[in-house]
């Protein structure tokens, strides 16, 4: 879980702690489906996702959900003010992705104390899967 | 071609009851372990009132009422030509297990595009989620990408 952060402590160019996910499987994409309520088939059905000439992808959200995981391990949740993805490619049945980002600006706004960064998701053959950013009001120490 | 004449519609609102169950079933699916989804004594040392929803959860109500299907509908756009191109979230206040949140949908843009790929349709829609006391908790923004 994530530590307390600090305004004070955080600097531009700083990076998040690297997250690497356990291979994206087939188990997965079914219990997100059900979670999410997502049932489109081309993620769950390989039948499917062939017939449509793409294969078996992943939920797009899932993957959005891995950047956000990574971001809040990072920064507490409860600081998190803006959170935004763009989807660059295609997850697969066992891929694994990691993500990575780093702090991007750093400045006090009337009274809140804001950092900005920028979010990357990769698969294992360094394909971007997500470009993303965010933004969090920090606390002072 | 989705219809331009609709920029600015507003959707019927969608409501959804958070359970705790759901919380914890969405961060298990992505294989997030922050404790703070699953335990309310952990979530309540950390600053919490009880346990939070993760970054995505809205995508929970958006899917299981239905209310993205409607606008698909609605739009008469074609679901199987259809790639999620982005997705946005501000956050306001955290979610808890017993919320009742209200989701109303504005379409913003609709905007034809032509790429390497061929021609598309670059469809956005903004969604503000909304507590029991009428606080707004989350603005979602989606963009969809309907390939011709």
């Amino acid at each position: 879980m994530a530590k307390e952060l600090y305004f004070q402590d955080i600097s531009v160019g700083d990076p998040i702690p690297i997250l690497v996910k356990k291979p994206v499987n087939k188990v997965q994409l079914v219990r997100y489906a059900g979670a999410s309520g997502d049932f489109n088939p081309l993620h769950t059905d390989p039948e499917v996702g062939k017939a449509v000439g793409i294969g078996q992808i992943a939920h797009g959200m899932l993957i959005m959900g891995f950047v956000g995981q990574a971001v809040t391990n990072w920064i507490p949740k409860k600081y998190l003010r803006k959170f935004s993805v763009r989807f660059a490619g295609m997850t697969r049945p066992d891929d694994v992705i990691t993500v990575t980002g780093k702090v991007t600006d750093k400045k006090q706004e009337k009274e809140n104390k804001i950092i900005r960064g920028e979010l990357l998701a990769k698969n294992q053959k360094d394909e971007v899967v997500i470009t993303g950013a965010f933004e969090a009001a920090l606390p002072d120490r | 071609m989705a219809d331009k004449s609709m920029i600015n519609k507003k959707f019927p609102a969608f409501t959804w009851e958070v359970e705790r169950g759901k919380i914890r079933e969405m961060v298990q699916a992505i294989g997030d372990d922050n404790a703070i989804y699953v335990n309310k004594d952990i979530a309540k040392q950390e600053g919490y009132e009880d346990c939070p929803a993760s970054p995505t959860f809205v995508f929970v109500p958006m899917m299981w009422t239905g209310a993205l299907l409607n606008v698909i509908k609605e739009l008469k756009i074609n679901f199987s030509r259809v790639l999620h191109g982005e997705e946005s979230y501000e956050y306001f206040r955290d979610i808890y297990p017993g919320d009742v949140l209200k989701g109303e949908i504005k379409l913003v843009s609709i905007d034809e595009k032509t790429g390497k790929s061929g021609s598309m349709e670059l469809i956005r829609w903004e969604t503000l989620y909304t507590n029991q006391r009428n606080e707004p908790v989350v603005k979602a923004s989606t963009l969809l990408v309907e390939r011709k």
